[in-house]
């Protein structure tokens, strides 16, 4: 057996190995009653584009494309959502202090302003999660409304 | 409560008032304190955020818990004014090992549930400072600066500060920030604007 095929056929049982290493899929059927869109009064083209770009990395039920069920992308996603959970989760949004939601709504207002969120990355793959400059606008705007009302 | 008010406005005039007779300063402050206290929990229900408006109006109290905080605090201001990220990084670092040894039994229940959602924010923009290069550093800044100011109000401290305040930083919205020296040196624009901004209130 040349080298080449050793290496192809390591690799080959290595990637179907690794399909059966067990995941925490990031997926709940309850919504929460601190939830952003419970907690505040949110209008609808606001939340859908809440949901569509934010939601999958930024709460507690991210909605699964196909390939996230092959490894390793699944590990890759996994530590995502964990890091993005970490940094701002609006599915416990509400049980907040009123400190954190004030600069937590700055920061989102100014990820946004800047491109930094949604990611690159996670655009480039999910079409529909990337924000026009009108729903840039809007979110900025509506962001900065919220923030100043707390 | 209402009388309450009067009371304390009414000490920190007579307070200021007597500024060159150190000892009697010295007993008046104690009763400040102590009013200051009460009126705080006759606050509690009010925007937690807010609260340093209302008594950074009363002398701050003396206490040396918050020095290491605070030391933290003004490495990382003084490398936002040279424009040392890797610096500023340090200083949150600092920060982080303070709120970390923080010697919370000493705090009275009050100012425990007020401390713990003051720290928590402000060791969040502490790791992003950590972590960042120097415009996000500067972003986080301005909102730890807020916290580090209303420990203060809360907690106290025995150095001398300023608080001063830019009009053109955090987009022409304003920022402020707390420096060891009068002299303005700006951490939001560096060299930009060295000398944008005026102290707003001298502590202790």
């Amino acid at each position: 057996m040349s080298l080449f095929k050793k290496v192809f056929l390591f690799l080959l049982i290595s990637f179907v190995g690794i399909q059966f290493m067990p995941t925490t899929r990031n997926q709940s059927n309850v919504i929460l009653e601190t939830d952003f869109l419970k907690t505040f009064d949110t209008p609808n083209n606001v939340q859908n584009l809440l949901k569509n770009s934010c939601y999958d990395c930024h709460s507690n039920n991210t909605n699964y494309p196909w390939y996230n069920k092959i490894q390793p992308v699944s590990w890759l996603l996994e530590n995502h959502i964990k890091e993005g959970k970490k940094e701002l989760n609006f599915s416990e949004f509400g049980g907040y202090s009123k400190r954190r939601q004030k600069s937590k709504l700055k920061s989102i207002k100014s990820q946004i302003e800047k491109n930094e969120m949604p990611l690159p990355s996670y655009t480039l793959v999910h079409r529909d999660a990337k924000l026009s400059k009108n729903d840039k606008e809007l979110l900025i705007i509506w962001m900065a409304k919220l923030k100043d009302g707390l | 409560m209402k009388n309450s008010i009067y009371v304390v406005a009414f000490a920190v005039l007579f307070l200021s008032a007597c500024k060159n007779d150190q000892k009697q300063a010295e007993s008046n402050e104690m009763n400040t304190n102590e009013m200051q206290m009460s009126t705080d929990d006759n606050h509690s229900s009010n925007d937690e955020t807010m609260q340093s408006d209302k008594t950074m109006d009363v002398a701050t109290q003396k206490s040396g818990l918050t020095t290491a905080i605070i030391d933290g605090y003004l490495v990382l201001k003084n490398a936002l004014v040279n424009e040392d990220s890797k610096k500023a990084a340090e200083g949150g670092k600092m920060m982080l090992t303070a709120f970390s040894n923080f010697e919370m039994t000493k705090l009275t229940e009050t100012q425990h549930a007020k401390y713990m959602e003051i720290a928590e924010s402000a060791k969040e923009h502490a790791e992003h400072i950590v972590k960042n290069p120097i415009d996000h550093q500067r972003e986080h800044f301005e909102d730890l600066s807020k916290d580090v100011n209303d420990i203060i109000s809360l907690v106290g401290t025995d150095k001398t500060l300023y608080q001063d305040f830019c009009p053109m930083a955090s987009n022409n919205k304003g920022a402020m920030w707390l420096s060891e020296i009068k002299e303005i040196q700006n951490p939001y624009f560096g060299s930009k604007m060295m000398k944008c901004g005026s102290v707003q209130k001298q502590i202790n």
